[in-house]
């Protein structure tokens, strides 16, 4: 197994001690992995930890990670206080949503047509998509600025959306491999009874292949919440700004006099911004959840090849 | 169509199937206009004299006076020297964490889909959240990382995102902080394409440890590091989001790197000249590009003759699934 190739074949055969069982586990590599984790997640905890403290609190121990007395003084600033705040919140979803279901349509059928469809080209199309995957995109943002410009789609929700699902190369893969990972004699039979390829398409392939666009939907919905540069060139309206861009402009630290009269004793400007930094972040890390079967066994299995 | 009969003319096995294309044309349609238009309007905009204000520069060819510019422009070249500090901050570190982070995942017994799982979690975070996160652990008075600092000792700690010296350090830390889980998954689906036999099979013939990560591991996951290098190389110097959002170039311009330069000269000063910031970008990405084959080649050219059989890269390129 993994661990033994770590270490020399016992070659004697009687019983092993407590002590060499220790040393032949693989405990230090969970400790590697440990202190991995707490670089990684100390800035996390330290965010969260101090979204529940107070102004006191947090005057008297700004580095601790646990609140000594927790409260809540900071959310309910942000639910009451922050205007823009919901509206944020709101376009968001729309966008992230948005986003998802129009990749999941278009990914889909295309994927669909790799999959099962003979046509003049498919080879072709196919490499042209693969090697695309490759090329660097931010170099494209001026003229995609123009091309929005011109399709009267900046300060748009819905053009942002068309340019989120535009990224299909990746969610085209996934797709053909759900498809091929279904047995074809069903569609066959439906195809020779005279069922056109739409509705094999919509009524016996797409049911089938929810596991992958699950996968899409999900990389959609976190690609399009998370993203900063193209939004923050896109959006300036503030009514259609999301929050991953309108966060920068609702935290509270650079101008202390957002904070209201009723929060101004109670809290500080870090406090507030790490519960809103917060609130910004959980609805991907939700989504992010949904994907943990796919990191958990996925990746060893071969989900992710061609 | 029409004249052939339904059963045949529907059939996968026909060769012109004018459904297909119906199932293709959305997809393909909105990548040629957001995707692929992009790319080429971006190369002819960048020998253009295009102000984004004056909509009729839009055509103006100006030949190579971009590149003239650009050489006798100081702030291109001091850009150019932020941009390389970055990406030597950033790629050694990156590569070695994520390449460890790899190696110790695929080894554990257990837990290692959560590993997995957690070592991913900083790159799907708002890019914007993260960074800003990181604005208030560096924070001079109150961040986490300067009240622990004072704690042990230290009497003045760096003022670390306004300090000429340490700014730029400080976003490299941010950045590796977001960077390292994509490469980790690459060598992941690397290391497990190789497979348990191999190892087995050294350690009866009593390799130790490290001996097989020398001999088996490193040399079967080159292809996977040229192409993690590959990766990072086009998109590493490339890096915008950290200094828009953290420093907006300051203090000092120690951290306008050239893809802040070229951003803020297309959309935040003067004229909006586009046709000067899209000829900087072309010679970032040519730059980076040529760099980057290069290095891949040689990886790739080392391997042929004793290259293995199953090519974990390949299984690694289809997974580079969000960058």
């Amino acid at each position: 197994m993994a661990s033994t190739s770590l270490v020399l074949p016992q070659v004697t055969p009687r019983k092993k001690s407590i002590w060499q069982r220790f040393w032949r586990s693989d405990w230090y590599l969970h400790v590697i992995m440990i202190l991995a984790l707490l670089v990684t997640f100390i800035p996390i905890i330290w965010m969260i930890s101090t979204s529940f403290k107070d102004r006191v609190g947090f005057a008297e121990a700004p580095a601790s990670l646990i609140p000594a007395n927790p409260t809540l003084v900071n959310y309910r600033y942000m639910l009451t206080a922050v205007e823009n705040l919901p509206v944020y919140m709101r376009n968001s979803f729309i966008l992230a949503i948005g986003t998802a279901v129009v990749q999941v349509f278009v990914a889909s059928l295309a994927g669909y047509a790799f999959a099962r469809m003979q046509f003049r080209g498919k080879n072709l199309i196919l490499g042209m998509l693969i090697i695309s995957i490759f090329i660097p995109r931010s170099g494209g943002l001026m003229a995609l600025y123009e091309l929005m410009s011109f399709l009267h789609l900046r300060n748009s929700l819905f053009g942002l959306i068309l340019l989120f699902a535009a990224h299909v190369p990746v969610p085209i893969f996934i797709m053909r491999q759900a498809f091929l990972s279904i047995p074809k004699e069903i569609e066959e039979a439906a195809i020779l009874d005279g069922a056109s390829w739409f509705r094999v398409y919509r009524q016996i392939a797409l049911p089938l292949a929810l596991g992958g666009m699950v996968i899409v939907a999900t990389l959609a919905f976190i690609t399009a919440w998370s993203d900063y540069l193209v939004t923050f060139t896109m959006i300036d309206l503030d009514s259609q700004m999301t929050i991953s861009v309108g966060i920068q402009k609702v935290l509270a630290s650079s101008y202390q006099s957002a904070l209201t009269v009723q929060f101004r004793g109670a809290l500080t400007g870090e406090t507030a911004d790490a519960a809103m930094l917060l609130t910004a972040t959980l609805p991907v890390v939700i989504f992010y959840a949904l994907l943990q079967r796919w990191f958990m066994r996925g990746l060893t299995e071969g989900a992710v090849k061609l | 169509m029409a004249f052939r009969g339904r059963k045949t003319s529907r059939h996968g096995g026909e060769r012109n199937n004018s459904w297909a294309y119906l199932f293709l044309a959305p997809a393909l349609g909105l990548y040629l206009l957001f995707s692929v238009w992009p790319i080429f309007r971006g190369a002819a905009m960048a020998f253009t004299d295009y102000r984004f204000i004056y909509p009729d520069t839009r055509w103006d060819f100006n030949g190579l006076a971009n590149y003239r510019e650009m050489w006798n422009d100081p702030d291109f070249w001091n850009a150019v020297r932020v941009t390389i500090r970055f990406t030597f901050y950033v790629l050694p570190f990156t590569v070695i964490i994520s390449f460890i982070l790899a190696v110790v995942i695929s080894r554990v017994r257990r837990l290692a889909g959560l590993y997995r799982w957690m070592i991913y979690l900083p790159v799907i975070l708002p890019v914007a959240v993260t960074y800003l996160m990181f604005g208030e652990l560096f924070n001079t008075k109150f961040g986490l990382i300067n009240t622990v600092l004072r704690d042990f000792g230290m009497r003045r700690p760096p003022n670390w995102l306004n300090d000429v010296d340490y700014a730029l350090r400080a976003i490299s830390i941010a950045d590796i902080w977001r960077g390292v889980g994509f490469p980790t998954l690459l060598f992941l689906i690397g290391l497990y394409s190789i497979g348990n036999d191999l190892y087995e099979a050294a350690a009866v013939d009593g390799a130790s440890g490290w001996q097989q990560l020398r001999s088996i591991t490193l040399p079967l996951l080159k292809p996977v590091f040229a192409l993690v290098l590959l990766l990072s190389l086009s998109s590493i110097p490339m890096t915008v989001d950290p200094m828009l959002i953290l420093t907006g170039g300051g203090p000092r311009d120690t951290t306008m790197s050239l893809g802040l330069y070229s951003y803020k000269t297309a959309f935040q000063l003067g004229d909006l000249r586009l046709g000067y910031a899209s000829a900087m970008n072309l010679v970032l990405g040519l730059s980076s590009a040529i760099i980057a084959l290069l290095v891949f080649r040689s990886l790739r050219g080392d391997l042929e003759s004793s290259g293995p059989k199953r090519r974990p890269w390949r299984r690694a390129a289809a997974a580079s699934a969000d960058q």
